[in-house]
């Protein structure tokens, strides 16, 4: 990854887009200090995520949607409990207000292997905001959803700008990118390129000049 | 605190899901007993000059091998098999985005299989002494108690460095399986190490579970205190001293390199 360099201000939503293997993932990790970069440095409200990374993750939120990160046999409630008490939590004051948010309370007490895929993107969704964190890492929140529930996470990421989260979401779907962004980037081979649309060029014309431009491959 | 608990509580609830689990290692105990317990009938008392220092039967004797054999496999493998479940689901990742520390992330997930470790030694003890005329009279419980502690704080290292292991080469140190196996041949598990030939009774000597072994029945068997037990006390603490803070340093090194290299998850 080279030349990533940007700031967020409260309240902001950044879209990041690229091609499969351009490094966007890897960006999420290193910002969620899961990994360590060769140089330069982050920082989430102004704690530096490797020499301070406990004061840093106090302020993320990590939202994998990867379904697997759960433990199956437990109930929801119970991994929420067990991932709530990682953060220093009373799961019984944690867990209630991002239940009713996400509309998990009929779920709570049954198995997670148990549910359908996107029961269990919102529990992912609920654990990465179970410390109400200033800032959310979503990787590609709606991947696998159907329209309506990808409609009702892209609801949810539209209500935490109105409370002045902020958001960097990973996401293959260029319409999502528009809907949501208040800025736009491509990744392509390690590289972040902010775009601006124009009535003269429509999204998709952009980030298809941007990845074949920068030698990327659309995948 | 309530972090510890957090991990307690998930390995509760996961052994609670899956209930016949503890009814088959429980029933596999039995069986071990059962089977030792005619092994112990075949060596009448006396009959062998290097039991005389345990009390002269075989079945006590044994019982305590296998008893604290199944709490070092617990040691050696309980820390790999946790990080190994948290690379292939993600749980890792997940675990180190909270403020959670690595230290605390290491000795909480493997509390729970070590308190069932400990349950399963007392069922061992009960078992063989309501069935098989176990005698625990003499038993010293403070020094029992102790080697338990002393024998965990020993092994435990080694289960440290194989998730280190486990982190950087996606496979286990094959030293702790050697191990295993080592310390059930050289440290006394299923008969004296008198017996052994001069030059392998030296090197069992190097093994930490000979000294916990050695501790373990001279407690329980003669019922001997941590003062006369200076000897093999010494020698866990010794090691446990030295060992513990590697281990933890290198599981560490293990983390920051998975992070440079991006191998903390396999999933």
């Amino acid at each position: 990854m080279r030349q990533v360099a940007f700031e967020l201000n409260p309240g902001e939503i950044l879209c990041i887009l690229g091609p499969n293997g351009s490094g966007k993932t890897t960006l999420i990790k290193l910002i969620a200090t899961l990994l360590i970069p060769t140089e330069g440095r982050i920082f989430i409200h102004g704690q530096d995520t490797i020499r301070r990374p406990m004061l840093a993750k106090r302020r993320l939120g990590f939202i994998t949607c990867n379904e697997w990160s759960f433990y199956g046999p437990l109930s929801g409630w119970q991994n929420l409990a067990f991932f709530a008490r990682l953060h220093g939590l009373d799961p019984r004051t944690a867990i209630p207000p991002v239940a009713r948010l996400l509309k998990l309370a009929p779920y709570l007490d049954r198995r997670f292997f148990s549910y359908s895929t996107g029961i269990k993107r919102r529990f992912d969704l609920a654990r990465g905001m179970l410390h109400q964190p200033d800032l959310l890492l979503m990787d590609e929140p709606t991947t696998n959803l159907d329209p309506i529930a990808a409609g009702e996470v892209r609801d949810l990421i539209g209500r935490l700008r109105e409370e002045g989260k902020t958001v960097i979401l990973v996401t293959h779907r260029l319409g999502e990118a528009q809907k949501l962004g208040d800025r736009l980037a491509v990744m392509t081979a390690g590289r972040l390129h902010e775009i601006r649309p124009s009535p003269q060029e429509s999204l998709e014309d952009l980030y298809r000049r941007t990845v074949q431009e920068e030698g990327g491959a659309l995948g | 605190m309530g972090k510890v608990w957090a991990f307690f509580v998930r390995d509760f609830l996961w052994e609670l899901s899956y209930p016949l689990v503890p009814l088959w290692r429980w029933g596999g105990i039995v069986f071990r007993l059962v089977t030792f317990y005619f092994l112990g009938v075949l060596i009448s008392p006396g009959a062998s000059s290097y039991l005389a220092p345990y009390g002269g039967y075989y079945f006590p004797f044994v019982v305590l091998g296998l008893a604290l054999a199944s709490f070092q496999e617990v040691a050696l493998t309980s820390v790999s098999e946790s990080i190994s479940y948290g690379m292939h689901t993600g749980t890792l990742e997940i675990m180190l985005a909270t403020p959670t520390s690595l230290s605390t992330i290491v000795f909480s997930s493997v509390l729970y299989q070590f308190s069932i470790a400990a349950l399963e030694i007392l069922l061992y003890l009960a078992f063989g002494a309501w069935f098989f005329n176990l005698s625990l009279a003499q038993a010293n419980i403070p020094a029992t108690a102790a080697f338990l502690l002393l024998a965990l704080l020993a092994h435990l290292p080694l289960g440290i460095i194989s998730a280190g292991f486990l982190l950087i080469f996606k496979r286990g140190s094959p030293i702790t399986v050697l191990f295993g196996h080592f310390s059930a041949l050289l440290g006394g598990v299923y008969f004296p190490v008198q017996v052994l030939p001069g030059w392998l009774q030296s090197l069992s000597f190097f093994i930490p579970f000979t000294h916990a072994l050695e501790g373990l029945r001279q407690a329980v068997i003669n019922g001997k205190g941590l003062l006369e037990l200076k000897t093999p006390a010494a020698v866990l603490c010794i090691l446990a001293a030295v060992l513990m803070p590697l281990s933890l340093a290198f599981f560490a090194w293990a983390v920051r390199q998975a992070k440079r290299l991006g191998t903390l998850s396999q999933y």
